[in-house]
């Protein structure tokens, strides 16, 4: 069997690594690297710097993640340090400080199971659905619809020509200098 | 489902505590506490001491080891250190070299 559990109820202190994949759930105080996939779940917590070719993190890490083949955060992870890897996911609801930056070669033969992963999953990667490309060009003919312009999106309505007419214009108030009153009715006087 | 498998292939240098069951297949070093049950593998070779609520060796263990409840020191299994648990059992065909204190 080559697969490790580090379990809720564990605490390590010292370094882990070694080959094949390992999932981790408790606590690890020290560097953690490994050749294979590496999970990080919910309630882990990981002080020290995590190596390991597919890694994917829910729980808490104050160190560098380097991923050789990918690193996924998702919702509720906490990472405070530098994210390294040839593809990088960040779900909606996880927290990164740190540089971000990938980079190194795919595995040669790999990419693709992993990007299918990612496709399967969209909910939690809305970020990298296509939604976000082809969505202006359908909201741009909308606009001039003037209902709809003003229902669902306020800034569009004074484009159209009728509201911006019915809309009053802002009160003009003049500005007085300080001393302004005064000085008028001292000439007055 | 042990709450902890430390793999074959898996190194730790350090200390592990636990309140969980740890099975150990691959190598550690350093030190191994739990609450729980402790399994030592064919393939893993520990240098530690350890201590649990009962243990089982069927690979190499180099250091004191303490159980609350028992030890059981399996056919292969290999024992360097003391041992210090009410109730031990050796197989026919481990290795053991130290001493025994069984609380008496």
């Amino acid at each position: 069997m080559n697969d490790s559990v580090i379990g809720r109820g564990t605490v390590v202190r010292g370094n882990v690594r070694g080959s094949g994949s390992l999932e981790i759930l408790g606590r690890v105080e020290g560097d953690v690297s490994v050749t294979g996939e590496l999970v990080l779940g919910e309630e882990s917590a990981v002080r020290g710097s995590v190596t390991g070719s597919h890694i994917t993190v829910a729980g808490a890490v104050q160190g560098d993640v380097r991923g050789s083949e990918a690193v996924l955060l998702e919702r509720g992870a906490r990472v405070v340090g530098d994210l390294t890897a040839p593809r990088i996911g960040v779900a909606t609801g996880a927290l990164v400080k740190g540089l971000v930056r990938t980079d190194g070669e795919p595995a040669l033969g790999a990419p693709r199971r992993p990007a299918a992963t990612i496709a399967a999953r969209s909910p939690a990667f809305p970020a990298r659905a296509p939604a976000a490309a082809p969505a202006p060009p359908k909201s741009e003919p909308r606009q001039p619809e003037p209902e709809e312009a003003l229902e669902s999106e306020p800034p569009a309505a004074p484009k159209d020509a009728k509201t911006a007419r019915e809309i009053p214009p802002p009160p003009v108030v003049p500005a007085l200098a300080k001393g302004a009153k005064a000085k008028k009715k001292k000439r007055e006087e | 489902m042990a709450g902890t498998v430390i793999g074959e292939g898996l190194n730790i240098e350090g200390d592990v505590s636990s309140e969980e069951e740890v099975v150990v297949q691959g190598n550690l070093r350093g030190k191994l506490t739990t609450t729980d049950a402790v399994s030592v593998g064919s393939s893993a070779v520990i240098e530690a001491d350890v201590s649990a609520q009962s243990l089982t060796i069927a690979g190499q263990v180099t250091g004191d080891v303490t159980a609350a409840e028992r030890v059981d020191l399996q056919a292969g299994g290999r024992l360097i250190g003391d041992v210090k648990a009410s109730r031990l059992t050796i197989a026919d065909g481990a290795s053991f070299k130290g001493n025994v204190d069984m609380d008496v």
